[in-house]
């Protein structure tokens, strides 16, 4: 009897054993650090330790939740610091950089660009620039970075949509070529501050022992990446990402000098929960997360900060939207959706879903904010915008003759207005609790709307095919030159809309009108600022009259919130330094890192 | 002997097919999911794009490079022959990590939760089911019901309880994960102290569970062996009480060991769920992970490692009782 259990359980360890050998002589994954010649042998050191002094560090949270993968700007779901769509310059950096506040490019790699001619964009480049590894950095590698897009399916290869060629025009100068057939400005300006250069020297060798292959070049997972930027790889594994600053970096004579601290950091904690609390505790100094009732924070009396100073305290960046299915019936009408429109309690789901973050709701394709407002002749679209008005949405609904039933839904036409599902990823709790509130609010004027939350890939695969009936998205949500009018393409745009089944990439609801797809073709060729003004405001009326989409909430780009009991100095709104709140290390709000100081 | 070949091959052959149905549903289950497995990555790759031609290329090129856009037998084989070259593919939710190489970092954290789990439930639990049995009366009468119990509670919710109780309303022990995270994993007291008080909570919410069910196996087997007749008829020769209960929990112990060996079998798949409500690093939480991210090679990798291990544990336990067992060896005689 001992024989036999003496025996099963020897089996089942030579079992185990046997499968982790068979896990183990696999490639391991970049998880522990892998020493890099830059590093002067202090490697080790750091690593027992686990940490660097704490007033030469800077902590970052919110922008990474899952074990580093890869840091190559070609991979599919690059880690931090790598961030294509913010702009992220800590490492590689971008020839401009935008500014939110004001929808500016700033000088970066590039000095100044200027349209030559209408299809024709020069650009000169800063002859100081140079790669973290001495190399010059040069137009050759501006044209490589620009022609990886056209070579690969990655994330810039979009613009070559517009680019006919980008040729380099001596050492330190590019031009960017437009198609004839479609010059679109807009995009091409995006280019600017979203391509990272990438240098040539390094990525040519690692494109060739790939045999150009993209897939084998995303395996590239670029544990020591050489950019521009100030900052260099210091450490990562699974918990943490530390950079360490690059004290030879060519912008301190851009910026003056160079960033105040030596290591930036950005722990990688479980959820929201841990990383407020770590940051409440000062252990993070900027914080990219949610935090609800961020008041409370400097109510007991931690040294807590955000941009704005009172209520709503963050900007606004993007706009969380409910799009409709216009192949439905009843969603088909726009008195219907109107009502909705009406019948929702836009102060409700700011408080509930964004603890109060969001201003007041301005329905319209651009955000409140003075850079997107100015497209726009407000006092002709006033009559249009909506409010939350139950009783005027009731009358709106009898007034087309639709009858409530026994059941309190009203039928219109023979079509009953609901059930219909409202949809979003399950886990994303301020855009469950929005559309919660929204299908209370459907309840009083007599329209039956459910909530259902599946996970996201399944919520990706309907609003992409046109599966739903009522669906949650945020239209275009990075700040970019291109805005409002890639927001406004994203909701009304149909050319290029696959049908119903097929997958769509914008205007998930399938709407079409002719003119508002001229005027979205138009705008980004034309120059003269009246006539754009002229343009966004037909646009915007036809967008209140159709309503194809209804914005729920504004929310920021990013959450900027600092923790000044080891740092000073960050920007705040009215500090006369027009650096915006984009967490001192995405585009423009990196010159935070130059200002800021030891408590 | 020939016997004993003939039913070996049989068993093995059997074995073999489900192991061959078991990869079929691992590859098959997860794809039958709705949705779209390239979203994860191809979303964060099309931010910003403004052109539909680009952002479907770059959903194709990733489509083609997981082998998605093949018809599903051509996958099928596709996976089968990596799989016979030990390769799992590459993670869609962590590209471009390999399945393989998360799964080796999940298994040990897997194994140091379960392992002592079972070993100690195992034994508190049947010295408890034995005493009990044995001793009557009132220890009987408290022990039993509460046994029966804690065995009734499903472990999670005994766990999300415990997360409940001694996390988040007392604050004794941390609440997620495997350590600190602000730690670098090393060899120092400190870390092994996080560790270790990481590891509490999720071990004895297994443990209490393992324990309530062993005793109450072990209390029925020898109720039943005290009376059986050669007890009687071994008190009646007035043999000592403790030889006795030498000879009964001999016998009691039969099906426990071979419990035992089978827990331990199942070792790798036994706390997928503990592992998720306490977030601990394990395969639970991955798979977890990889089945909301519809991460099909991670899933189908979790899956089938949970698989062999258990169709392993099982075969070696019966091959060894076919050896040993003397009812087993009386009904191969049968066949011949």
């Amino acid at each position: 009897m001992r024989l036999k259990s003496v025996l099963s359980l020897f089996f089942s360890l030579i079992m185990v054993i046997g499968l982790l050998a068979a896990c183990n002589n696999e490639v391991k994954p970049p998880t522990t650090n892998e020493p890099t010649p830059s590093e002067e042998g202090n490697d080790s050191e750091q690593n027992s330790s686990g940490t660097t002094p704490r007033n030469e560090t800077l902590y970052v949270n919110g922008l990474q939740w899952g074990p580093p993968s890869t840091f190559s700007p070609l991979g599919g779901n690059p880690s931090f610091p790598i961030a294509y769509a913010n702009s992220r310059s800590l490492i590689y950096e971008n020839l401009f950089m935008i500014n939110m506040l004001d929808g500016a490019l700033e000088p970066l790699l590039g000095t100044s660009y200027e349209w030559t001619d209408d299809t024709t964009l020069h650009i000169e480049l800063n002859p100081d620039a140079k790669w973290n590894d001495g190399e010059a950095f040069t137009s050759e590698d501006v044209v490589y970075s620009y022609e990886l897009g056209n070579k690969y399916s990655i994330s810039w290869s979009n613009f070559w949509e517009a680019i006919d060629a980008v040729e380099a025009d001596g050492d330190n100068a590019v031009n960017i070529r437009l198609k004839q057939d479609n010059p679109n400005r807009l995009t091409v300006l995006d280019s600017l501050q979203l391509v990272p250069m990438m240098p040539k020297h390094v990525w040519e060798e690692i494109e060739e022992k790939s045999g150009n292959d993209i897939a084998k070049i995303r395996e590239e997972v670029n544990p020591d990446p050489v950019g521009t930027g100030p900052y260099k790889m210091h450490t990562f594994d699974n918990q943490k990402i530390t950079l360490i600053r690059d004290d030879n970096y060519w912008g301190q004579s851009l910026f003056g000098g160079l960033p105040a601290p030596k290591y930036v950091s950005h722990v990688i904690y479980k959820d929201n929960a841990a990383g407020s609390l770590a940051f409440k505790k000062g252990e993070v100094d900027v914080s990219q997360q949610f935090i609800p009732q961020v008041w409370k924070m400097w109510e007991d009396g931690a040294p807590i900060k955000t941009y704005v100073k009172d209520k709503p305290y963050y900007l606004p960046g993007s706009m969380p939207s409910i799009f409709f299915n216009m192949t439905k019936d009843g969603l088909n009408n726009p008195d219907v959706r109107r009502a909705i429109a009406m019948a929702i309690d836009y102060d409700k789901i700011s408080e509930l879903a964004m603890s109060g973050y969001s201003g007041e709701m301005k329905p319209s394709i651009t955000l409140d904010t003075p850079s997107e407002t100015k497209y726009v002749d407000q006092d002709a679209i006033k009559s249009l915008q909506w409010t939350t008005d139950i009783d005027a949405a009731n009358e709106l609904l009898d007034s087309i003759g639709a009858k409530k039933g026994a059941d309190g839904i009203r039928v219109l036409n023979g079509v009953r207005l609901g059930p219909w599902e409202i949809e979003c990823p399950y886990g994303w709790s301020d855009w469950n609790a929005a559309l919660e509130i929204v299908a209370q609010n459907a309840k009083a004027i007599g329209i039956e709307i459910r909530t259902n939350f599946p996970e996201a890939p399944v919520w990706t695969n309907d609003l992409q095919t046109g599966k739903f009936d009522i669906i949650m998205n945020t239209p275009a949500g990075a700040v970019s030159p291109s805005q409002p009018w890639d927001r406004a393409r994203t909701i009304m745009y149909s050319e290029g809309v696959a049908p119903v089944g097929e997958m769509a990439f914008w205007n998930w609801g399938r709407y079409k009108n002719e003119r508002a797809d001229e005027l979205i073709k138009e705008i980004p060729t034309i120059t003269d600022e009246a006539k754009l003004k002229e343009m966004y405001t037909e646009l915007t009326k036809i967008y209140l009259e159709d309503i194809p989409s209804i914005p729920l909430m504004y929310r920021p780009w990013v959450f900027h919130t600092v923790n000044e009991s080891v740092w000073k100095g960050f920007a705040v709104e009215g500090d006369g330094n027009n650096i915006p709140p984009q967490i001192s290390i995405d585009g423009a709000g990196v010159k935070d890192l130059y200002q800021i100081t030891n408590k | 002997m020939n016997a004993y070949r003939k039913f070996f091959l049989k068993k093995s052959l059997w074995y073999l097919v489900t192991l061959f149905v078991a990869v079929a549903l691992n590859f098959l289950l997860p794809r039958l999911i709705e949705g779209n497995p390239v979203s994860v990555i191809a979303n964060q790759m099309t931010q910003g794009m403004t052109d539909s031609d680009s952002i479907k290329k770059v959903y194709d090129t990733f489509a083609a490079e997981f082998g998605i856009d093949k018809p599903l037998w051509q996958q099928f084989f596709i996976y089968v022959g990596n799989l016979l070259k030990g390769d799992l593919g590459t993670s869609f939710g962590l590209y471009p990590m390999s399945v393989t190489s998360i799964l080796a970092s999940a298994v040990p954290w897997t194994l140091a939760l379960q392992l002592p789990a079972i070993l100690v439930g195992w034994i508190v639990g049947n010295a408890l089911g034995a005493i009990a049995a044995y001793k009557k009366g009132v220890f009987d009468k408290v022990l039993f019901p509460t046994f029966l119990f804690i065995n009734s509670i499903p472990f999670f919710i005994l766990a999300i309880i415990m997360l409940y109780i001694f996390g988040l309303t007392l604050n004794w022990f941390p609440t997620s994960g495997g350590y600190n995270y602000q730690m670098t994993p090393n060899l120092s007291f400190e870390f092994i102290g996080s560790v270790i008080s990481h590891h509490f909570l999720p071990f004895i919410s297994i443990v209490l569970v393992t324990i309530g069910g062993q005793a109450i196996g072990m209390r029925e087997m020898s109720i039943y062996e005290l009376n059986t007749d050669y007890v009687l008829y071994s008190k009646l020769l007035g043999i000592k009480d403790s030889t006795i209960s030498r000879y009964v929990f001999k016998n009691a112990m039969l099906p426990q060991i071979t419990g035992l060996a089978l827990s331990i079998g199942t070792m790798i798949g036994g706390s997928l769920i503990t592992e998720i409500v306490f977030s601990y690093p394990g395969i639970g939480t991955w798979l977890f992970t990889a089945i909301r991210q519809l991460d099909y090679p991670l899933i189908s990798g979790a899956t089938l490692l949970i698989a062999i291990s258990v169709l392993l544990a099982n075969f070696t336990i019966e091959i060894i009782y076919g050896l040993v067992d003397p009812r087993i060896k009386a009904s191969q005689m049968e066949e011949e």
